[in-house]
């Protein structure tokens, strides 16, 4: 009897979340590392001084730090499948190809998106809200915009990274460099999502006049690229698996 | 791995190859020679005024004429250097064959997931190695032009590579091509490499009609050139230039598919022997 898709996609994504609760191995690394990341930044901005305003460049520090927790997970999380040979017995299962990727992808996606929920208010705590004013400016301090406008630009992100860092990471973990090849790999595919993901964070944490506009507009580019990738990922992850 | 497929067509096809590449090498060379004496003889120089700067600029062009300088002594007034119009001529040029060669590759990396022919991937990798090539030429020749239109010094220069829309996507490009040959470095398996590069080659040529059509859909700094209007003594040899260096792009593509090629064949002819 065949078994539908939806079923074969829920086995697979039962089967990593189980495995995910007797270890909880991949949301304590990645939690853990986040917080480090968020330790570095306390180090690096401690010398900058009560004049410097974080919340310019808090975007930025944002996204870096699920830009690194992404890469430790993805790795992590294909590592897992090859080292144990699951991935093969995932080929040799009557299971179609195009749901194992998408079975990983919304693991991957899964796991990044608990350790954002805990990370990010966090971040926000001790590096927007809590940002000194600067003494003696005139400029009033703007207010960030809702908070449910920057979990929707982390959303959007982290779709794109857990679409596109699947394919890669079951690329890179065939190689000798693993790790470093999923750098070299990732880094530049994810460059303009990245980009367009900064300027929407930067415009919601900010607030400035008219951010909005710049929000909406920037989400519209970083979700249609998020669509084309995930439709070529989709498309040549068959390839991947195949050899 | 040789071959097969090729050195079943024989020695025949290898000479066929090389003959037109070589013939479209000296066509290219010839049109790309004619293109540069002209842009340096016949070609009038536009002028598009002068550009304001900062007082503290650092750069090596003159300054306009006094006349010219702004009263309010805000800062320095320069003459848009003759260079930036020289250089025009062969960074559009060889930007296009950098396209045209990465777009060889992507479409041989389709083909080769589509039918696992050897010949198509390496056809795909000499893609790469040209785009490569053609990728630093375009970077070297846009320096040249950004220091000279722009004012831009060494220190602007690398912010302006990362926060300008064309400028990035580009150095995305170079990035990826680097990133390509360290992935196919790092697998050992032939037939996995391949594929792999295959696949990576796809994702990587999205970033080429991003790079292309940039310009024309956000704000930029960098000039689209058919939509800034030409004088047709600029416009010859412009028109000449890109044709040359197309031509030239892909006789360098062919040059090394026929060397690769003819290899294959030597190969396949000495086991024969051999055997």
């Amino acid at each position: 009897m065949k078994v539908s898709a939806f079923r074969q996609y829920r086995a697979l994504l039962r089967k990593d979340i189980v495995m995910e609760l007797r270890t909880k191995e991949m949301v304590t690394s990645m939690g853990l590392y986040a917080m480090l990341v968020l330790i570095i930044y306390y180090v690096a901005l401690s010398q900058a001084g009560q004049a410097f305003d974080v919340t310019r460049i808090a975007a930025g520090l944002l996204l870096l730090v699920v830009v690194f927790t992404s890469m430790l997970g993805l790795n992590r999380s294909l590592v897992h499948e090859q080292d144990q040979g699951q991935l093969e017995a995932l080929l040799l299962a009557p299971v179609d190809r195009p749901i194992i990727f998408f079975a990983k992808a919304t693991t991957n996606l899964l796991f990044l998106a608990i350790v954002e929920v805990i990370i990010v208010p966090f971040f926000l705590i001790f590096f927007v809200s809590g940002a000194v004013v600067p003494t003696g400016s005139t400029v009033a301090v703007s207010q960030s915009g809702p908070a449910w406008m920057t979990a929707l630009a982390l959303l959007i992100g982290s779709i794109g990274i857990a679409g596109v860092g699947t394919l890669l990471a079951t690329m890179s973990v065939n190689t000798k460099g693993r790790d470093f090849i999923l750098a070299v790999l990732f880094i530049p595919v994810m460059f303009p999502l990245l980009l367009v993901i900064v300027s929407a964070l930067s415009a919601v944490l900010t607030g400035d006049a008219g951010y909005a506009q710049t929000f909406w507009k920037m989400c519209a580019i970083g979700a249609g690229y998020d669509a084309i990738m995930i439709a070529v990922a989709f498309a040549l992850y068959e390839f991947i698996l195949g050899v | 791995m040789p071959d097969t497929d090729g050195a079943a067509k024989g020695v025949g096809s290898v000479k066929r190859q090389l003959q037109v590449a070589i013939i479209l090498a000296i066509v290219g060379g010839v049109l790309t020679t004619a293109a540069f004496l002209m842009a340096f003889t016949t070609a009038r120089v536009q002028t598009f005024g002068t550009i304001d700067a900062p007082a503290a600029v650092e750069t090596t062009y003159p300054p306009a004429p006094a006349a010219m300088q702004p009263t309010d002594g805000t800062g320095v007034r320069y003459q848009r250097p003759w260079l930036s119009q020289k250089i025009f001529y062969f960074h559009v040029p060889i930007a296009e064959a950098s396209f045209l060669v990465f777009t060889l590759a992507a479409i041989f990396a389709v083909l080769f997931l589509v039918k696992r022919k050897q010949s198509y991937d390496t056809r795909s990798r000499i893609g790469m190695e040209t785009t490569l090539v053609f990728t630093i030429g375009t970077m070297i020749t846009g320096v040249m032009w950004t220091r000279a239109s722009w004012l831009t010094n060494w220190s602007q220069l690398g912010r302006e590579m990362l926060s300008e829309p064309r400028l990035a996507t580009y150095t995305i490009m170079l990035v990826f091509v680097i990133a390509y040959f360290v992935l196919r470095n790092s697998v050992e398996d032939p037939e996995r490499r391949a594929v792999y590069s295959a696949v990576f080659t796809i994702i990587a040529w999205i970033d080429a009609p991003i790079s292309f059509f940039i310009t024309r859909m956000v704000p930029s700094n960098h000039p689209i050139v058919f939509q800034s209007g030409m004088d047709t003594t600029n416009l010859i040899p412009f028109i000449i230039a890109q044709i040359g260096m197309l031509m030239l792009g892909y006789a360098i593509y062919a040059l090394r598919v026929a060397e690769e090629s003819s290899r294959d064949t030597l190969t396949v002819l000495k086991e024969q022997l051999e055997g």
